[in-house]
């Protein structure tokens, strides 16, 4: 998929790691500074869950080069699997995160087994149709997910070994230490040996698998990473937003606000991801005021449709691809094009 | 079960209708059209639109929608589609999943987030054959999309119009070769695949609610339904729409009508996975 130069990418070139830290810090430093009252805590801690499920998503999509568009089902489980074991056996989400996960593992290697028989647009489309699958399935057994209306968990008001406040402030913490650790597991992928081998998947697999690369294994292993890290994003965005319903859980909507932020930054970078969840926020939060003075719901929906189709059209390799070629109009590679059926 | 398998085709006469547009964008130019089932909802609402406000039935307003949802078929595949053809690449689908997110919203922005059913029609009228119910409109349904099928058959081996067609899904660098005229085949296929989807439109909601969202519950099936007929052949995608409905008419007799489509996504994955050119394709139409 979306190949960036190496050494042609100024994050990975010139962030001596100084500015990267000094941002960190004053992430987690906004509840401290005077505009930092609840509102906009709440709007940092949605552009981290933007940027975390991103980060996710780019393991498979974007250095992985398998465009999975049934990311929701992951998320959706790490949600749902949560609030169950929470709700019905009072299992603390600490712990039921990593139940969900591991679910969220074995649900990717049954679909990676499946469906990595196909290849470029048809392993997309399986996707889709498995997470619309989802969707069905977690309306239809309400009893279980509690249908249409969705999965409210048991408010205890603030009680951190529930991973539960009233304040967002501890949300903000816990979800910047996932980005950042998604953010090290990402470069690590981008220099490590595994990561290499991935690339070299994605690139081209028959001159991967003449190298002595497993290429159905080690797609399957980063699908489960990746499967895992969206599942663990999915329970912080239960817990943060205290509820799930099958829409914004398995819906293709939400597979897609899942796929922006990589596609928007940068796929197969590590920045990409999160400059695209910072540009959703401010695209979501925008939005958000227009269709509340206009009454035009779904008016997000529509943005994050011509976004999708400029980067398509204009910017195939996100924003760092813009910022990056310096070079004046130079046409892009189209490297997703050799992802195609022929 | 007999009644289900009769009215699996009815209904699935339908699906394979609109199928047959989304397997001629697939077949002949290797395009996706993820937003074919946004092509079919423009149609309802035309449907809806002219039912309502002039009183007539659905049915009427079809050579209206045949033109509107050709017009906007054409426009897509000239101003997004064009520059994909040949490669249905996943830069393509993701343009058509903008579109198809673009359309919907523009349909919830226009006619509200809710679904609609039309007023007065003979939409809910039965015919009783034994102990069969036949619905009134779902046979007129049948009918008309036995009419097209016989049509876009007869078109597409008949008239050079549909050879040339035919050649270009073949072999288009041959195609081209021979003098065929690519640019304004692709043009006319993807305004054929609209104006079938607009037939299928102005049919489907004389008994079907229409929902800014009906588009990504039908594009699923049109897509099982051409993978099931075979890629690039454009019959075979109608007899994949019968198997559609039957499947789902079947499923809501012996499971329950909420996971009629589950089976079909089983279906779906299970075809791509060990039989993707479908059960009436050729090896070589992949």
């Amino acid at each position: 998929m979306a190949r960036v130069p190496r050494g042609n990418n100024w994050l990975r070139e010139h962030a001596t790691g100084t500015w990267l830290i000094l941002l960190v810090l004053f992430v987690a430093s906004v509840p401290l500074l005077p505009f930092g009252n609840n509102y906009v805590i709440a709007i940092v801690v949605r552009a981290l869950l933007f940027i975390a499920l991103g980060q996710a998503w780019n393991v498979i999509a974007g250095i992985g080069g398998q465009m999975s568009l049934g990311h929701g089902v992951f998320f959706g489980i790490g949600a749902y699997a949560t609030g169950l074991l929470f709700n019905d056996l009072g299992l603390t989400p600490w712990i039921g995160a990593w139940a969900a996960a591991v679910l969220a593992a074995f649900v990717a290697l049954i679909i990676g087994i499946i469906t990595f028989r196909l290849r470029g647009i048809y392993f997309a489309l399986a996707t889709v149709v498995i997470s619309l699958a989802f969707e069905k399935l977690s309306r239809y057994y309400s009893a279980f997910t509690g249908g249409d209306t969705g999965l409210a968990i048991h408010f205890r008001g603030t009680a951190p070994a529930v991973m539960q406040w009233r304040e967002p402030q501890a949300f903000l913490w816990i979800t910047l230490v996932v980005v950042v650790v998604y953010f090290l597991i990402t470069r690590w992928l981008l220099k490590g040996d595994f990561g290499l081998s991935l690339q070299a998947v994605r690139d081209d697999e028959e001159a991967a698998a003449s190298a002595g690369v497993n290429v159905y294994r080690t797609k399957i292993l980063a699908f489960l990473l990746s499967a895992v890290m969206t599942s663990l994003a999915g329970t912080l965005y239960l817990q943060f937003y205290s509820s799930i319903d099958p829409g914004s859980a398995f819906g293709l909507s939400q597979a897609i606000q899942i796929q922006l932020p990589a596609l928007i930054g940068g796929l197969a970078t590590a920045g990409g991801p999160v400059i695209g969840g910072v540009i959703m926020i401010v695209l979501s939060e925008v939005t958000n005021i227009v269709s509340g003075k206009m009454d035009w719901p779904g008016v997000d929906v529509l943005a994050y449709g011509l976004v999708l189709l400029f980067i398509v059209f204009k910017a195939p390799q996100g924003v760092i691809g813009l910022i990056t070629s310096r070079r004046p109009p130079r046409k892009a590679p189209d490297s997703m094009a050799t992802k195609g059926v022929q | 079960m007999l009644q289900a398998l009769i009215s699996g085709i009815l209904v699935g006469s339908v699906y394979g209708l609109f199928s047959m547009g989304f397997s001629l964008a697939f077949g002949v130019m290797r395009i996706v059209n993820f937003a074919h089932g946004e092509l079919v909802m423009i149609g309802m609402f035309v449907g809806l639109v002219v039912a309502n406000n002039l009183g007539v039935d659905p049915l009427l307003a079809m050579p209206l929608a045949v033109v509107i949802v050709a017009a906007v078929s054409a426009f897509l595949y000239l101003f997004v589609f064009q520059r994909f053809v040949g490669r249905a690449t996943l830069q393509q689908l993701l343009a058509a999943i903008a579109v198809a997110l673009i359309l919907q919203t523009a349909a919830a922005l226009i006619f509200g987030p809710s679904a609609h059913a039309v007023r007065s029609n003979w939409g809910s009228q039965y015919l009783l054959v034994g102990p069969i119910f036949l619905s009134y409109a779902q046979l007129a349904a049948f009918g008309i999309s036995l009419a097209c099928v016989a049509a876009v058959e007869i078109v597409l081996r008949g008239t050079s119009w549909g050879k040339s067609i035919r050649a270009i899904a073949d072999d288009p660098e041959a195609a081209q070769l021979v003098g065929l005229n690519a640019h304004f085949i692709n043009v006319s296929a993807f305004a054929g695949a609209g104006a079938l989807a607009g037939i299928a439109g102005s049919v489907l909601v004389s008994y079907y609610p229409v929902s800014p969202h009906v588009g990504f519950a039908l594009m699923p099936i049109a897509l099982i339904a051409t993978v099931l007929g075979g890629l690039g052949s454009v019959g075979g995608a109608f007899i994949g729409g019968l198997i559609c409905g039957v499947v789902q008419q079947v499923t809501s007799v012996l499971w329950t009508s909420a996971l009629q489509d589950v089976p079909l996504y089983a279906l779906l994955i299970l075809l791509l996975a060990f039989r993707p050119y479908g059960l009436f394709g050729r090896k070589s139409a992949h």
